[in-house]
């Protein structure tokens, strides 16, 4: 493998390797606008420049190669490359593109939202220079509204063409293009094809400065001010990794958070906008009963006993059988538990399933990113933690006339058939442990406030069968409770069970013991990128 | 240098010279016959390679050599372009050899394309050449007609198709990545290298991009040999080179000379003298982006690669601008640098932002407002675009294509040779002249 010298660095790297990856996987900073790891090399922002033995002028890294030097013609007798990234020649060509770079910005970081984590910012900082030399008049032109929620304030814009080549290569729409020439290039739509694809927003992301801005986010807040989260997407079976910007139990923002092992760089709009959708909603946050068609606030040890009265009793004949409905939206640890319940609680009498699958074509974009047709994000941790469950439970349901259910519900964007509805209608007795008013919620007897998707913590299983850390982004409202300990309460009260777990982290534990995919894993482990499922373990 | 006969302007003067008929009648395609018939690809590559024809583009690159760096192995298709992008200001040969001998080119182009062996080859065409356009389509069709194209030209089992295709009115397409991207329907924004286009040009093939004028020498010298090119001017460079005079002479136009004859030659015995018998005050040796010269440095001047290089100029596409005492240079200077800045792609930093900064500083100074810090702000905005290949400054290479060095090149010369005249502007308060 070649040998590279870079500063007072030795590293060795595989054959045909950029100067610039080198660096950044040494964690060696190389200033740079254009390149993104999964876009094309394009070498136009000129900020990468380093300076390479040998070569008679400077280098931009990100399209340099390192490879194997004849013996004759290694540097030192040694290296294959020798790289400067902080030599005066190099330091003075940063600060010279930087000041390009800014001569028509607007400099208005005050009331820019880029501001906080805008790479000119942080770069002119680190390498540009105190004073600006340009006298002249700034251009000046108005922001435009590229459509998808994005709008592009044309006075920061570096050119870098990352959002050009984000809808060429990954989205393969090809929305955006480069109008007009020279100092008066710009990123701009066709005025009847404007942006409009699920990948839209991530051009907000990868944009370096403030020019590209979500409609969704502007002038909502400071960067600095909010707290970040990293998460997991819910919204589909692929668990897109993202950071959770909020405050104060209020979400601001949603970003991509890079995880090679499942979305890269990406994610989709759906997922990106998708915590408006729990901002609207009829919350549940107390245990509440149906008396006289009214609902009422009852105490937790009421509603427990209610389940005891109802779901406990032991009576003869099918009608006494009791359907527990598990939901793939929540974690493996609720589901766990809720399996465990029915298993060992109900045992013979539990008849056990989900609600029909939220199932939708698959998306596939030309870079690779993927929408699962699995709306669910927790399906495969479902099955890992509760083999032969019936995956639409209806007919089951029918067959046996079922009269008692315990259902932990799939949240606000599932919709019931008219069959559904009815079934439901007939039922004796309806526990649903749910976060807001949903239609299973509405035909319910008994509501067991539990944690919306931004307040639950446990694992989720993708639809490859890596397990991830679902993290709380905000604290759980009123009097609910997590999902998996409301079930273990549960398990108490009707089991006579005297389970104790205070944290997720002890049901993961059990997990542990229990479930063969769950072998070894723990929340240090999975950390922030996941692992994948235990294949060994689970075979045998 | 009298005894010089012009080789590829021959026949420029007889009527209907742009038919194959005539073509034919003055021993034309008698290079493709010998080619097809009695040498392999490889031969006329050597042989080019032999005759040390350099590009006459603007580079000046071996042609033969850059014929070699097409991969042996490989299926992907070869192609051969030729440049007809003829956009370098006071240029105007390339157009010439295609108004008047357009087969010449397009034997050049055969002859060239069998080297490689590519089945494709384009002549990219400036979009403003409109009646140009014409006389290729004419010339292909003829051609074609005449076997000269298609399948098996010549009965030799060598297939070629010539594509004509306009540009759309764009500098930077003459730059030869520009010019590949355009080809291939995108914008004309030069491409990083590596990769080269002999490795990976058009559709990401193998391909040759070639001026008009290098493809129009190869017929001669596969006719009459390498040792024959050689021995016309200069070893390092040599060769019929046609010189494409305007600006202040008396009898502007298209001069074909061998290369190395001197400058002094060329503007008072073929182009009759400066206007008006003034004095001469400066030239372009080689189109706007070569550093300009001022009239003692034109002296004894030899008109060739070296003879160029060593009063720190270029030969470039050999279109000499000359310029007489009458003429201010801050306005000469304020002209180019805003052709350069209407013509910029826009594609890397220092190119987009310092071709328009240069402007609006030359046009504060022009205009009185502008001071001695001004000046200096030139020769730094120059230096951090490309300015002059001094490594010590670090200010080299600082674009993708060598637009922001020919834009510097030539503000800087002037703003050196001529400092007096932008001082009288910022003490005066504006050109006088």
């Amino acid at each position: 493998m070649p040998l590279l010298k870079i500063d007072d660095r030795e590293i060795e790297v595989a054959a045909g390797t950029t100067v610039l990856d080198a660096a950044l996987a040494n964690d060696i900073e190389i200033p740079h606008y254009c390149y993104h790891p999964v876009l094309e090399i394009v070498g136009s922002c000129r900020m990468c420049m380093v300076e390479i033995e040998g070569m008679p002028k400077l280098q931009v890294s990100c399209n340099t190669r390192i490879g194997n030097a004849l013996p004759d013609r290694k540097v030192d007798g040694m290296y294959d490359m020798v790289v400067s990234t902080k030599s005066d020649i190099v330091k003075r060509a940063r600060e010279n593109t930087l000041e390009f770079l800014l001569l028509n910005h607007p400099l208005d970081c005050p009331v820019c939202d880029q501001a906080g984590e805008c790479f000119l910012q942080d770069y002119s900082f680190r390498y540009g220079r105190a004073h600006s030399r340009f006298e002249d008049e700034k251009r000046v032109r108005p922001a435009e509204d590229l459509g998808a929620g994005v709008v592009i304030n044309q006075n920061r814009c570096i050119m870098c063409t990352r959002c050009v080549r984000f809808t060429r290569e990954i989205s393969g729409t090809g929305e955006l293009f480069v109008q007009q020439r020279g100092n008066s290039t710009k990123i701009s739509i066709l005025e009847d094809k404007p942006l409009d694809n699920l990948l839209a927003g991530n051009v907000t992301d990868i944009c370096p400065v403030g020019a590209l801005l979500s409609k969704d986010y502007i002038h909502r807040n400071r960067i600095w001010n909010l707290d970040r989260q990293p998460s997991v997407c819910q919204e589909c079976s692929v668990g897109c990794n993202v950071d959770i910007y909020h405050k104060n139990g209020k979400v601001f923002r949603t970003s991509a958070r890079e995880n090679l092992d499942v979305n890269g760089y990406f994610i989709c709009d759906t997922g990106r906008y998708s915590y408006h959708d729990y901002e609207a909603v009829e919350r549940v946050t107390s245990p509440m009963i149906r008396k006289d068609k009214k609902w009422q606030k009852i105490s937790w040890d009421g509603a427990f006993k209610e389940i005891f009265e109802k779901l406990g009793r032991k009576k003869e004949g099918d009608s006494n059988n009791v359907a527990g409905i598990f939901s793939p939206f929540h974690t493996s640890e609720a589901n766990f538990m809720f399996a465990r319940l029915m298993q060992n609680v109900f045992k013979e009498r539990a008849v056990i399933g989900t609600l029909p699958l939220p199932k939708e074509e698959e998306k596939k974009f030309p870079g690779g990113f993927r929408i699962s047709g699995d709306c669910s994000p927790n399906w495969r941790g479902l099955t890992e933690v509760s083999s032969y469950i019936y995956e639409d439970i209806f007919n089951e349901l029918k067959k046996q006339k079922i009269k008692l259910m315990y259902a932990l519900d799939d949240g606000v964007n599932r919709e019931l058939t008219q069959e559904w509805k009815d079934l439901l209608r007939n039922l004796d007795f309806l526990v649903v442990q749910t976060y807001a008013m949903t239609p299973l919620a509405e035909r319910a007897h008994l509501l067991l406030p539990g944690a919306a998707p931004l307040e639950r913590e446990g694992t989720l299983m993708n639809d490859s069968g890596r397990i991830q850390w679902l993290r709380p982004v905000i604290p759980l409202k009123g009097s609910s409770r997590p999902d998996w300990k409301i079930v273990m309460e549960v398990m108490n009260t009707v089991g006579k069970r005297e389970l104790d777990y205070s944290h997720v982290n002890e049901v993961l534990a059990e997990m542990n013991e229990r479930i063969p995919a769950y072998e070894g894993v723990t929340f240090f482990k999975l950390g922030e990128s996941g692992m994948s499922i235990n294949e060994e373990a689970r075979e045998s | 240098m009298s005894d010089f006969k012009p080789i590829l302007t021959e026949h420029i003067h007889t009527e209907n010279s742009h038919t194959l008929e005539f073509y034919r009648s003055v021993g034309g395609y008698s290079a493709l016959e010998k080619v097809l018939k009695t040498m392999a690809p490889d031969d006329v590559t050597n042989e080019v390679k032999a005759s040390n024809l350099r590009g006459r583009g603007g580079a000046g690159f071996s042609a033969g050599l850059k014929w070699g760096f097409i991969p042996k192995e490989g299926d992907k298709p070869k192609y051969l372009v030729c440049n007809a992008d003829e956009s370098e200001p006071g240029t105007f040969k390339d157009r010439l050899l295609m108004t008047k001998v357009p087969h010449q080119m397009l034997e050049g182009i055969i002859i060239a394309s069998y080297a490689i062996q590519a089945q494709l080859a384009f002549v990219y065409i400036r979009g403003e050449f409109y009646s140009e356009y014409l006389i290729l389509e004419q010339m292909i069709a003829e051609a074609k007609e005449a076997s000269l194209l298609g399948k098996n030209i010549l009965d030799s089992g060598y297939d070629l198709d010539v594509v004509i295709h306009r540009g759309a009115g764009a500098y930077i397409c003459g730059e030869e990545t520009g010019l590949l991207e355009s080809l291939e329907g995108k914008r004309g924004w030069p491409r990083i290298k590596p990769p080269f286009p002999a490795i990976e040009g058009y559709l990401k093939s193998p391909t040759i991009v070639n001026n008009v004028e290098t493809l129009a020498n190869v017929p001669h010298i596969i006719n009459r040999g390498a040792d024959w090119f050689r021995a016309i001017g200069p070893e390092k460079g040599p060769g019929p080179k046609l010189f494409c005079i305007s600006g202040r002479v008396k009898k502007p136009g298209v001069y074909e000379e061998p290369m190395g004859i001197s400058l002094q030659d060329l503007i008072y015995d073929r182009a009759g003298g400066i206007t008006k018998d003034r004095k001469l005050k400066a030239v372009f040796p080689g189109g706007s982006s070569s550093p300009i010269l001022t009239a003692e440095e034109t002296e004894d001047l030899k008109m060739d690669f070296s003879g160029l290089a060593s009063v720190n100029s270029m030969l470039g596409s050999a279109g000499i601008i000359v310029m007489d005492e009458t003429v201010n240079m801050v306005k000469a200077c304020l002209n180019v640098a805003r052709f350069y800045a209407h013509e910029s792609c826009g594609q890397c930093t220092p190119c987009r932002e310092g071709t328009s900064w240069l402007v609006k500083i030359l046009t504060r100074l022009y205009d009185g407002n502008g001071t001695r810090r001004d000046i200096e702000m030139l020769l730094e905005i120059t230096d951090n675009m490309g300015g002059l290949a001094d490594f010590s400054l670090g200010s080299f290479g600082k674009t993708v294509c060598p637009f922001g060095e020919a834009v510097s090149w030539p503000v800087r010369s002037f703003i050196e040779k001529f400092e007096n005249e932008f001082v009288a502007c910022v003490n005066i308060g504006g050109a006088v002249v």
